[in-house]
């Protein structure tokens, strides 16, 4: 093989592929402005959903003696921790609560501030002292902090109406049962009509026993308050959850105010507790997160990169008529096969590269909202890195091999397409294992093609060096390639397929 | 006329097989030769297996039987030595639109391995003869189909090959365009070159054809000078020409 030959036709086959629209679409717009944005724009729609979601007033049914213990209950709490809060809200610089609307307010604005970083927090001194207290309150002290939210968000934020007026429709949707044992009071199918109709004019429904006093005061039985909802949507889950929240506060402060009572310890009704002591940071969690997401898109936007060139440079020259002229150079087929090869594998290359560019980019320069770009502290090792980047090798080897063979089969670019598109679920299956949490990397994995790359990326984004998975991978990977490079360099040699016109 | 034979036919076929086992005889034993300093012509209807024969003499297609002989180097054997002798035209050999004329012709006269200066000073030359100056440096895809036919007898000219083998390359074209080609056709036999010629105008045969092969259904039904053909029709060559397809059974 003449190399000379093949750079003349590689250097002609680059400026031909870079004035080729399409081209630089998928390989540079894509990767750098695209993604990005598409990332941006969807973490920053799911924390408007969740904003929104949290910040809803919603709709609960109950009886009226329902309705007034829950207020009853939760002004009982108010009074029981009163002198708890106001040294809380004095620790983190807050004014004190005035009544549970007031702590509804105050914990929405405790959030909102732990939400940000030291830097989006303020040069202000007080926001600063209040952001640091925040974060260096002990357990208690956000125990008493959740629980003032779940107890203020649920008597802030619902709607209620009673139980007994509540209309729905009794035919109900497929997939509704309603529970056997049911308090007769949420047992009609009206009340289940009305939370899992279209409308969502009820969001849950709440029953608590007559007697709930008694029980109370007994304290031998748990006090049953029973919520019928509808866990497939979103609204009445956050409904349930919001109930869930303010029973648990209610029985934390029930439970330190009876063992007051009887001069007890928490140890009497709490006798293990379980202390996590997690060794990764925060920025580590985030890394193995990236560390799974990124491989998958290193291989997708590789593939992406290889794919018009390659049929730009096969199908599209027989349709342009430029192939027969090409094929009368004085070249060999080897080297015009050689030639257009390097060009597209090129092309791949730098769709992977700029992918992963990008990606550092939109985390690490906080081009991502408030209080998610702190948190990736990224710290990739340069071996790492290294070692990930020769995996990007073989696969870009393979994919331009293999998508040049396909489309060279091809009479028109358009033919091409539809035999290269399916090609992309046979790229995105393996390529995906890196983004399942539990697919543990397993030395049989290093055999199959693309899932070993995705997977050891993974760990080698973790820092994780995995020595016999890494040689096996290469040399798999190379001897697939080297096959596929091989058959596509028959495609081109065989006249059958270089004239199918 | 020179002597000397530059391009030798011997026995050339070409089958094509299909799908199910089918094949297709496209050229069945086409023998012929061209000498320097001559324009032969290769006539006969569509699909009689010129395209076929022609394609096999530049070596995009190889023989199924038979060789051939273009400037001394086999077809078969020597197919790269063979390109670098040949310049070829046919309805099938496009430019790259993203490209502009003096791009292509760069690209193609680095792989006939002429140095960058001389390539310069060659494009300069065949510019201005076939009047191509003013659009070298425009996209091809902005180029009328005049204009890329000149570009593309450029590029068949470009490195001074001793053979040409032109397919139809009037087709499509307007009057002007088309006289700027058989002009060029001229000129290179006259520089001795040996120029094979198809087309299935029978004006441009007459004017430029010394001698003549006519192809059907695979295989030379005539092969002689002008005259030889014209005498078998009393001097009409169109009559002269369907007689001889008519012969075949």
């Amino acid at each position: 093989m003449n190399v000379r030959h093949v750079s003349i036709i590689a250097a002609k086959e680059l400026r031909d592929v870079l004035r080729d629209r399409r081209t630089l679409i998928f390989m540079l717009l894509l990767p750098i402005v695209v993604m990005p944005l598409i990332m941006i724009g969807m973490s920053k729609l799911m924390m408007s959903q969740h904003r929104a979601k949290e910040e809803r007033e919603l709709t609960i049914a109950a009886t009226p003696a329902a309705q007034t213990m829950i207020t009853a209950l939760a002004s009982q709490w108010q009074s029981d921790n009163a002198w708890a809060i106001r040294a809380l809200m004095a620790r983190i610089g807050f004014e004190s609560a005035a009544g549970l609307k007031d702590m509804a307010r105050l914990s929405a604005k405790a959030q909102d501030l732990r939400r940000k970083s030291e830097k989006q927090a303020g040069t202000d001194a007080a926001t600063l002292a209040s952001w640091k207290a925040l974060r260096d309150l002990g357990e208690p002290e956000r125990d008493l902090l959740r629980d003032m939210d779940s107890v203020s968000h649920l008597v802030a934020l619902t709607n209620w109406v009673d139980l007994d007026a509540v209309r729905g429709t009794d035919r109900l949707p497929p997939g509704v049962t309603i529970p056997a044992d049911l308090p007769p009071r949420l047992a009609a199918s009206r009340v289940a009509g009305a939370i899992t109709s279209k409308e969502k004019a009820v969001h849950a429904a709440v029953d608590v026993v007559d007697d709930y006093d008694l029980l109370l005061e007994q304290a031998s039985l748990s006090v049953p308050i029973t919520v019928l909802y509808d866990a497939s949507q979103s609204l009445s889950k956050e409904a349930y959850d919001r109930l869930d929240a303010f029973v648990e506060a209610l029985g934390r402060a029930q439970v330190r105010v009876r063992l007051d009572e009887h001069q007890l310890k928490t140890g009497f009704v709490k006798p293990f507790e379980l202390k996590a002591a997690n060794l990764a940071s925060d920025s580590r969690e985030i890394q193995a997160v990236i560390g799974g997401f990124l491989p998958y898109l290193i291989i997708l936007f590789c593939f992406f990169g290889a794919f018009y060139p390659s049929l730009d440079l096969t199908a599209g020259e027989k349709e342009r008529f430029t192939l027969e002229t090409l094929l009368l150079a004085p070249v060999s087929r080897l080297e015009i096969a050689a030639g257009k090869f390097v060009v597209v594998f090129l092309a791949a290359v730098t769709a992977a590269v700029l992918t992963t560019a990008s990606m550092a980019m939109t985390f690490t320069h906080g081009i991502l909202p408030q209080g998610t770009a702190e948190a990736f502290n990224l710290e990739f090792q340069p071996l790492a890195l290294v070692l990930a980047a020769s995996l990007i090798v073989p696969v870009a080897a393979l994919f331009s091999a293999m998508l040049l063979g396909v489309a060279l089969f091809a009479r028109s670019f358009k033919e091409a397409q539809s035999y290269a598109a399916p090609l992309q679920f046979l790229i995105i299956a393996p390529a995906v294992a890196s983004l399942m949490p539990d697919l543990e990397t397993e030395i049989k994995w290093a055999w199959v093609p693309l899932m070993n790359v995705s997977l050891l990326m993974k760990e080698l984004l973790k820092g994780n060096y995995l020595w016999e998975f890494y040689t096996i991978t290469l040399v798999s990977m190379l001897v697939l390639t080297a096959v596929v490079v091989w058959l596509s360099s028959l495609m081109f040699r065989r006249e059958s397929v270089l004239m199918r016109t | 006329m020179s002597s000397s034979v530059a391009v030798e036919a011997r026995d050339l076929s070409k089958v094509y097989k299909g799908p199910k086992g089918t094949t297709t005889l496209a050229a069945d034993g086409v023998s012929f030769s061209a000498h320097g300093g001559e324009v032969f012509g290769l006539l006969g209807p569509n699909g009689a297996g010129k395209t076929t024969t022609l394609r096999m003499l530049s070596t995009v297609l190889t023989p199924t039987g038979g060789t051939a002989l273009i400037a001394g180097h086999d077809v078969v054997r020597e197919p790269d030595a063979v390109r670098a002798s040949i310049g070829f035209l046919s309805g099938n050999t496009g430019l790259y639109p993203r490209l502009t004329p003096r791009e292509v012709l760069r690209y193609f006269g680095r792989m006939y391995g002429m140095s960058d200066p001389a390539l310069d000073q060659r494009i300069g030359h065949l510019a201005g003869l076939l009047g191509m100056t003013e659009f070298l440096g425009k996209r091809c895809d902005a180029l009328s189909s005049g204009m890329k036919q000149k570009v593309n007898i450029a590029r068949t000219v470009l490195h001074d090959p001793p053979v040409l083998i032109l397919d139809e390359p009037t087709l499509g074209l307007d009057v002007l365009t088309s006289r700027t080609i058989v002009d060029l056709v001229k000129d290179c036999r006259a520089q001795g070159k040996c120029v094979i010629f198809s087309t299935h105008i029978m004006g441009e045969v007459s004017r430029l054809c010394d001698r003549l092969a006519i192809v059907h259904k695979g295989k030379v039904q005539f092969s002689g000078t002008l005259a030889e053909l014209r005498g078998r029709a009393g001097d009409d060559l169109e009559q002269a020409f369907i007689s001889v397809l008519e012969s075949v059974p």
